[in-house]
């Protein structure tokens, strides 16, 4: 198990949300689309070096800039 | 008593389609969140009432975490409980998501009718919901749709009187998803499917290299269609008209005409070797609807096919994640391009759409932006048919002039101004096949809007340009700008009406350049100058609206600064 930001995971690879380190607000904003602690997401891609990254959670596919994908932390196995 | 009926769903699942089948209005629907940032109303007859169905811009959940969403949820509150019904519409194909707004709405104690839409994609997708299971977990009724082909609507209508208020304890989120999951698990059925042409298209749009190579052919193969059959209808269908049936019939009035005095000059206008020319005549009868015909709305309709189909194929939201990397340095993030886009048909709908943008901030900077450095599909036109003739050159060299404007003109304004830009998160919606139904509807809407916008306004300013050079009252506003306009822009004096014009409407202001006979040099800095100038009345109107005066103020002399300093530079820096 090991701890890693949702910006420095390998495309194609999934991991379990432990924690996201931003406001509430936006918070809840992933939590309505589906990302909150204890989910398990995939990571699609990353456009370009400071870009956003594409994920995959449930059914959705979802665009997190790269400032966001860097408070989202994740448990691979 | 319903007095009132409620579509509320996420965004993105088809509530405006659902709502032009209930009510029989016809609103834009496109495949992307957020396309609804206004309120629709219309009605719909049930048991020989009329009700009121209101259409709410698309929400994931009832706290609201953005405008569009607040609205949402405050306009809910307006009625009592037992006043109205809400129909929750819920995409087929993403059900887990959906039903965090559907659980939280019935937590509430609303009326609730759940309407599973896009029902045939789900089935494409090999996605089987169980739905008389669901109706008995959830307690309310539900209902699966295909608002697009229109199966399911009428038994949607039948049942919507059976809206009650079912029960429920309210539970944090982490327990509410929770719960979604186990009924997920107990509803729906997943068939295995090997990957299809569109998932791996899908998944190909939103990788770097492969997202780019796509992005290209894309805008390319976009650009050459709107060319290609803007000029079909211009040499196969306006141009033959025009010559062959409209002119005869103009001749001959002309010819008939006893007095060719102010109502002639009016209608008519100047005769250039005794005939009448529709690009310098400048007649309300003759350059008038030349102008919107015969030059503009030829490249209206192909421009607005191409971007009504990316739309609807759901293509744009992935455009808009591989320019954010880009845009993030102009102060914006890249959904922005959306209401980009949306400008080069017509900056008006173009600024309404900023509003799918959160901050203030970020508002401001696109607007300026659009309003500035983005032609509308009109002048575009204008611009192709008047500088096409001197070689494709200056045309790319007016687009090259506002693309450079723009990215230092966001550089700045990025820096200079205070405020947060909100982080970038956005849904990826799948591909879907455009209806055709849909797609004609919406051309159909668009040109139809665009009709009724420009051709009074074009009939207008003709006339009333024509008043002003008959009473030679522009020789006094030209007196006093001819300094201005000659020294630093190059241009002759008559110029100055195409300027004052600009305002009014852009194409007309390019078609007033016809008859001056400019250089390529002058013509090129008159197009240029018209499209970073003011833009025309309406966009500024929407400006003011969205904006407020303050801002419309500050934008309004960046323009004027900004025009100056492109028209005196392009002057120096081009010698011939």
């Amino acid at each position: 198990m090991k701890r890693i930001s949702l910006a420095h995971i390998k495309a194609d690879c999934k991991g379990k949300v432990v924690e996201i380190s931003a406001g509430t607000n936006l918070q809840n904003k992933l939590m309505n689309l589906g990302v909150y602690k204890g989910k398990e997401i995939r990571k699609l891609s990353h456009i370009g070096l400071q870009g956003p990254v594409v994920i995959k959670v449930g059914r959705s596919i979802l665009a997190l800039g790269h400032s966001l994908a860097v408070k989202v932390m994740l448990e691979q196995e | 008593m319903i007095k009132r009926i409620y579509l509320i769903g996420n965004p993105n699942v088809g509530k405006s389609v659902v709502f032009s089948r209930l009510t029989g209005v016809q609103v834009i629907s496109s495949n992307y969140p957020g396309t609804t940032v206004e309120l629709s109303k219309g009605y719909l007859s049930l048991g020989g009432e009329k009700i009121e169905v209101v259409d709410l811009p698309g929400t994931y959940s009832l706290e609201s975490t953005s405008k569009a969403e607040e609205v949402a949820v405050s306009l809910l509150k307006e009625y009592s409980k037992n006043e109205i019904a809400v129909l929750n519409i819920l995409d087929s194909t993403n059900l887990e998501r959906n039903l965090l707004l559907t659980l939280q709405l019935i937590e509430a104690g609303f009326p609730v009718i759940a309407c599973l839409n896009m029902c045939d994609d789900a089935a494409h997708r090999g996605v089987h919901l169980d739905i008389k299971k669901l109706e008995g977990i959830l307690g309310i009724p539900v209902i699966s749709t295909c608002a697009i082909t229109g199966v399911g609507i009428k038994q949607l209508i039948e049942r919507i009187p059976e809206a009650s208020p079912a029960h429920r304890n309210k539970i944090s989120h982490e327990e509410l998803w929770k719960e979604i999951g186990r009924v997920i698990d107990q509803v729906q059925r997943l068939e295995h499917r090997h990957h299809s042409i569109r998932e791996i298209l899908e998944d190909a749009s939103v990788r770097p290299f492969t997202g780019v190579l796509m992005a290209t052919g894309v805008i390319y193969v976009s650009f050459k269609i709107v060319r290609f059959t803007g000029e079909m209808i211009i040499n196969k269908m306006a141009d033959p008209l025009f010559i062959n049936f409209y002119q005869p019939l103009l001749e001959r009035l002309s010819s008939s005409w006893q007095e060719k005095g102010f109502w002639f000059h009016l209608l008519i206008g100047d005769l250039l070797n005794q005939k009448i020319d529709f690009k310098q005549s400048l007649g309300v009868l003759t350059t008038a609807p030349y102008i919107e015909f015969g030059m503009v709305l030829p490249y209206v309709i192909s421009f607005y096919f191409i971007l009504s189909l990316l739309e609807d194929i759901g293509y744009l939201p992935r455009l808009a994640i591989l320019l954010d990397n880009l845009l993030h340095r102009l102060g914006l993030h890249g959904y922005a391009i959306i209401p980009v886009l949306l400008g080069f048909g017509c900056n008006v709908p173009g600024i309404l759409a900023t509003r799918v943008l959160e901050s203030k901030r970020e508002r401001f900077i696109a607007s300026t932006i659009i309003s500035i450095g983005v032609p509308c599909v009109p002048l575009q036109a204008m611009i192709f048919g008047l500088l096409g003739k001197f070689g494709g050159f200056y045309v790319a060299g007016v687009y090259l002039v506002l693309l450079i404007l723009v990215v230092i003109l966001g550089l700045i304004l990025n820096r200079v101004l205070t405020g947060y830009s909100p982080e970038f998160l956005l849904e990826i919606p799948p591909y879907r096949f455009p209806s055709l139904r849909m797609l004609w509807q919406k051309l159909y809407f668009r040109i139809r809007g665009f009709l009724i916008e420009a051709a009074p306004v074009v009939l207008i300013g003709v006339a009333a340009i024509n008043i002003l050079i008959y009473f030679n009252l522009f020789d006094i506003i030209s007196g006093v700008f001819a300094p201005v306009i000659h020294n630093l822009f190059g241009l002759p004096k008559e110029a100055i009406i195409a300027l004052v014009i600009g305002f009014l409407r852009k194409d007309v202001a390019v078609g007033m350049l016809m008859p001056l006979g400019l250089s390529a040099k002058q013509l090129f800095i008159a197009a240029t100058l018209l499209a970073i100038s003011f833009p025309c009345i309406a966009a500024f109107i929407v400006l003011w609206k969205e904006l407020g005066w303050k801002y419309l103020i500050k934008s309004t002399l960046i323009m004027a600064a900004v025009s100056v300093i492109v028209g005196a530079t392009l002057n120096f820096l081009i010698l011939h």
